[in-house]
């Protein structure tokens, strides 16, 4: 089965196509934040590139966050959209877990953490597992600060990783035992989204695809605002 | 055509009940609409630009109505979940297949850009899919396209009035694509006006409908509130209005909401039927129709009608479920502009500023 991955979640655009014989084409571009405007002749690209056509897919990945609201939907608004014209089947993958995983050969704590805005990260803890990593905990929403004060706690040798962790270096460079990723492992990356939808699409672990939706971890303004004044 | 929340949302994957025919037995263009711009959640279908298959509105108002307005972040978030099963719905009630679409369009602009940005993506990659040609679509053209949707036999030069909570202005359609503005408001939208007055009298939101059924109860002539630049070109403004309303109420603590809401809705239609029809007299029209959500309140229809009578042009106003937001608009627009245009590339992206004209 051809699996198409779309990922949206940070700055980056991202798709693959891949299946039995791994990734057979993928396009991704970091570059002003356009994902609306790139991600469909993207996808269109790969296609032609791995000389399929989009009918062939048999199944979409989709990262659906957490990350960038914005980017987010745009990626998930178009996967469901792909999977609903094609009648076709769909798995959700986490954004955290798709950092985490590139950097799954680390015997060390993998963290992974990314850009939230407003001063703050969304992030999670990997431990390495044959065949890739396993999630520690939930996912979180926090404060650089508060993650330091987490890495420092757990004395364990750290290994992180996202643009959440580079855009707040000054914060986690000073810490002992920790380490930064290197810039390349900075986003998500569609390829390792079809390398890990596809044993859980040979398992047949699909999901509802009403139940794919953004992985917000923040509610809207408004809605705070207004819980906060009708206590 | 349906209104209201969607039923049920239908189960669309697999979509072994949608009836599959031959990609290419169906000789007629059937367009597949898609509206994101603001709070309702709309898909389509719409045969030759003409005949409307199937219009599926998902109105998110309710989520809206206890923040006051439309909130961008809730709005996006909405039509993620529900784009989907609306397209299904269209689909089904059309009973046609995507395969058989001629194109897909979409607003892409003016509107919320969050919003916006969710039906183009979807719409995009059902046209990648679908292998059919994607068009963008001004919102403002597709509320044009409404009065013609319903009224095909509408004269051109025809004269336009839209009035919605975002827009108030004056076009005159010369023909498909080449539209003259000729009129538009210099600070509040009218239907703008309608939810900031309703708000201060306590009537709720939206203020549209809440003004329409309190003034139901007024003395329309009861405050004379100015009725401004009346005289003055074709360009509107309601900020002075709205003004005169909170001052009206503050030194008269007790006057009946009713009469205020009657008088306040009197003024503002006054002035749009009364510059429509000098807009029409002006450029020579030949017909004369609303569009936008403000044209589903009561008065307005009543008075504006009456006008195209006296004058002796034909008058047109879509039902009110054309009036406001709605695929429909889109799918027929897109049409048109399929026609003359030709595809849009898939590398468009959502304009929130998206201009009518001197584009
Ligand atoms: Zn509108």
């Amino acid at each position: 089965m051809l699996l198409l991955g779309i990922e949206t979640a940070t700055e980056q655009v991202g798709c693959a196509i891949g299946g039995h014989e791994g990734v057979l084409a993928s396009a991704h571009c970091a570059k002003g934040r356009r994902h609306a405007e790139n991600l469909t002749p993207q996808i269109e690209f790969i296609c032609g590139q791995a000389g399929i056509e989009l009918s062939d897919i048999g199944l979409v990945a989709v990262d659906v966050g957490p990350g960038l609201f914005t980017g987010l939907r745009v990626g998930v608004s178009a996967a469901k959209a792909i999977a609903f014209a094609l009648s076709i089947p769909m798995i959700g993958v986490s954004s955290l877990d798709l950092l985490a995983f590139t950097v799954r050969y680390s015997p060390r704590l993998i963290v992974a953490a990314i850009d939230a805005r407003r001063g703050e990260l969304y992030h999670g803890f990997y431990r390495q597992v044959p065949g890739g990593v396993q999630r520690l905990s939930a996912q979180q929403l926090g404060t650089p600060d508060d993650l330091a004060s987490e890495l420092l706690a757990t004395n364990e040798e750290v290994l992180l990783v996202g643009d959440g962790a580079r855009r707040y270096a000054e914060v986690f460079d000073g810490l002992a035992r920790v380490e930064l990723a290197e810039i390349g492992n900075g986003f998500p990356s569609a390829s390792s989204l079809v390398q890990l939808a596809h044993p859980r699409a040979m398992r047949e672990e699909f999901e509802q695809p009403e139940a794919i939706q953004p992985l917000y971890l923040r509610r809207p303004d408004a809605e705070i605002n207004w819980s906060t004044r009708h206590r | 055509m349906r209104k209201g929340s969607i039923a049920p949302a239908p189960l669309w994957w697999p979509t072994g009940r949608v009836r599959s025919e031959h990609p290419c037995s169906h000789p007629v263009p059937l367009v597949l609409g898609i509206e994101t711009s603001c709070d309702e959640t709309a898909v389509a279908v719409v045969r030759d630009g003409t005949e409307v298959l199937s219009s599926v509105v998902s109105s998110q108002v309710d989520l809206h109505a206890r923040y006051g307005g439309v909130v961008p972040e809730v709005a996006s978030r909405a039509h993620t979940e529900l784009l989907v099963p609306v397209t299904a719905q269209a689909l089904v009630e059309a009973g046609v297949t995507g395969r058989q679409l001629a194109a897909v369009a979409a607003t892409t602009g003016p509107g919320l850009v969050g919003a916006l940005l969710v039906g183009v993506s979807a719409a995009k990659a059902f046209a990648l899919t679908w292998q059919v040609p994607f068009v963008a679509v001004n919102h403002l053209e597709a509320h044009l396209y409404a009065a013609l949707l319903e009224e095909p036999d509408l004269a051109f030069p025809l004269v336009v009035l839209i009035v919605s909570g975002g827009h108030t202005m004056l076009v005159e359609m010369l023909d498909h694509g080449d539209y003259r503005l000729l009129g538009e408001t210099l600070d509040d939208a009218a239907g703008e006006a309608f939810d900031k007055v309703a708000r201060f009298l306590g009537l709720g939101y939206p203020g549209g409908p809440a003004i329409d059924n309190a003034a139901l109860d007024g003395d329309p002539s009861a405050i004379a509130f100015p009725r401004a630049m009346r005289n003055e070109g074709l360009d509107f403004s309601f900020s002075g209005l709205k003004t005169a309303v909170v001052n009206h109420v503050r030194e008269n603590p007790d006057v009946s909401t009713a009469d205020v809401a009657a008088s306040f809705q009197a003024a503002v239609v006054d002035v749009l039927v009364e510059k429509s029809r000098r807009a029409a007299a002006d450029v020579g029209a030949r017909a004369l129709a609303l569009g936008g959500g403000v044209a589903a309140n009561t008065l307005l229809r009543e008075q504006f009608l009456g006008a195209c009578a006296d004058d002796g042009i034909q008058g047109f106003i879509p039902t009110r479920s054309m009036c406001t937001d709605n695929a429909a608009m889109i799918a027929a627009a897109g049409w048109y502009r399929h026609q003359r245009l030709g595809p849009s590339p898939l590398d468009t992206g959502a304009d929130p500023r998206d201009r009518l004209f001197h584009r």
